[in-house]
């Protein structure tokens, strides 16, 4: 084993390729129920059906793509075996489980306390704890003390912080703990989970990968950085205003700093893009770009959703949406919709065709999935991301039905894609 | 790097322009992959020295096992030993004109 070389670290197909699987389903679901939940994005940011949507969206088709492209890409970055598949597995069941009935309840029932609710939340909980355990114990074997490495360390941290805020916020109103309301220290839990977990390890894992598809060198890694400590500074800053709601300054600084980690993490990104060598991009790229436009939209809302403008007020509600909405429909979604081009025929042609290479005639990753299906699904994106945030400005339910109709075709085509490569059947023929 | 190469030595080279990086599909001897191939008849044996354009390249050890597998269908009488290397850390300079142009750089 020569350093620098990940496949024979690499974890057994079987505990990666079912979160796709699992996530492209939940990518389905959530279009579905966004659909029913139209009339109520259209007036408001928060309440049953769009918690329970929100949660199928972050944990069903985002952590659950993430956890498994995560197994894959440990070994990568910290040149280790995973510490655990049988953890992974466990952690794969309840974390699928544990989504399902949790959003079940918060769509039917909002917070109440039922059998549904505990038994979701514990499921995760154990989740989170096998899949931060693994993380752990992986990056304590690793000799590469990279800051990639510390960025998913990291963000498994704050995903930890952001499940036990979690069950925190449903035990509160109970046994009192603190006297904060749930909105308030909702927002908290809502920061923790998507700047904490989901852009830290974004921002990480971004930074080893994207210059590697794009085939760029020769980049300034001082604003990976940067990234990571105004991130990681200006989320703990933006907290504790949060919590001890301190005046708007404090918040707007706290805010700043966010933005400004965002930004160094856009820069070191934009440069990668720019002195990229292969100047036409494939599918993947394609949708991974188009998600740095969303990230750059998302920052502009999140900004507006800070400053609270008064001759705005009327439209906060729907701000405070449409900065949701670019970020996890929007964003991370784009980018997991590009990275599982760049990563799942990977894995699935290792698995066939890794002792064949030479001996026989076979397909490249980039063929065992359909580009036109692919296009298609791009197109069907971007239509459903500007017809949702138009029906959210203008309040029209009817858009965003439209929209969700036009998610709902994009998950179905990604669904097909992704299944095509989970399907693929060895086409390996003997050399002439 | 690929100076003063024998006959042999050329011919391995062309046969490891059958071999494609899976991810951008130009072939390693373009991209600049292959620094040294030492052919010594004596001692019936082949070295060959390669790198990767990015360290955790998950496809790395699979063009690894391509070259060797390349080289010993041709050879089959020779030990083939692949290294892999760091130094010099490849740079897009490496790619050869050939290689550009299949890039469209």
């Amino acid at each position: 084993m020569q350093a620098g070389l990940s496949t024979k670290n690499a974890p057994s197909p079987s505990v990666v390729l079912p979160h796709y699987a699992a996530g492209a389903i939940f990518f389905i679901i959530a279009s579905v129920l966004l659909f029913f939940a139209s009339e109520n994005l259209a007036n408001t940011f928060i309440g049953p059906k769009i918690l329970g949507l929100t949660h199928i969206l972050v944990l069903g088709w985002i952590t659950v793509i993430i956890f498994g492209a995560l197994y894959q890409l440990i070994p990568v970055v910290m040149e280790v075996k995973l510490f655990s598949e049988p953890l992974a597995h466990i952690s794969f069941y309840t974390l699928v489980t544990g989504t399902v009935l949790l959003s079940y309840t918060f769509w039917n029932n909002y917070i109440n306390q039922t059998i549904y609710l505990q038994t979701g939340g514990t499921l995760i909980f154990i989740s989170v704890i096998l899949f931060v355990i693994n993380v752990l114990f992986s990056a304590l074997k690793t000799k590469q003390k990279t800051l990639e490495n510390l960025f998913i360390v990291t963000s498994a941290g704050w995903l930890l912080l952001t499940v036990l805020l979690g069950i925190f916020i449903t035990l509160n109103p109970v046994l009192h703990f603190v006297p904060k309301s749930n909105l308030e220290l909702l927002k908290i839990h809502v920061n923790f989970g998507l700047i904490g977990w989901f852009m830290m390890l974004v921002i990480g894992v971004s930074s080893t990968l994207l210059p590697m598809f794009f085939i760029a060198h020769k980049l300034n890694r001082t604003f990976i950085h940067l990234a990571y400590y105004f991130t990681n500074g200006g989320l703990i800053f933006l907290m504790l205003t949060l919590y001890f709601d301190t005046n708007i300054l404090f918040k707007i600084t706290a805010g700043l700093i966010l933005v400004a980690g965002i930004i160094f993490f856009i820069k070191y990104n934009f440069d990668a893009y720019k002195k990229r060598l292969r100047k036409k991009l494939d599918i993947g790229m394609k949708l991974s770009v188009f998600a740095f436009v969303l990230l750059f939209l998302t920052l502009i809302f999140g900004i507006f959703s800070v400053l609270n403008i008064e001759i705005l007020t009327e439209y906060n509600s729907s701000i405070y949406a449409a900065y949701g909405i670019s970020l996890i429909l929007g964003f991370f979604s784009a980018l997991i919709l590009g990275q599982m081009y760049k990563t799942l025929p990977f894995i699935v042609w290792l698995k066939l065709y890794q002792d064949k290479v030479g001996k026989f005639k076979i397909p490249m990753p980039a063929h065992i999935y359909s580009a036109k299906v692919a296009d298609w699904h791009y197109y069907s994106f971007i239509t459903a991301i500007i017809i949702i945030l138009t029906g959210v400005f203008l309040k029209e339910s009817i858009l965003i039905k439209i929209s969700a109709v036009a998610f709902f075709i994009t998950a179905s085509l990604y669904t097909f894609n992704t299944f095509k490569i989970l399907f693929h059947k060895d086409k390996s023929e003997l050399l002439n | 790097m690929l100076e003063n190469l024998s006959v042999t030595e050329k011919q391995i080279l062309e046969r490891l322009k059958t071999i494609p990086d899976p991810e951008v599909e130009v072939n390693i001897v373009d991209l600049g992959l292959i620094y040294e191939i030492r052919h010594n008849e004596k001692e019936k044996n082949i070295n060959i020295v390669m790198t990767l354009s990015a360290r955790g390249c998950p496809v790395g050890d699979t063009i690894m096992q391509h070259v060797e597998t390349v080289t010993k269908a041709f050879l089959p009488e020779y030990d083939v030993n692949v290294e892999l290397t760091w130094e010099p850390q490849w740079t897009p300079e490496m790619i050869t004109p050939d290689g550009k142009a299949l890039l469209n750089m």
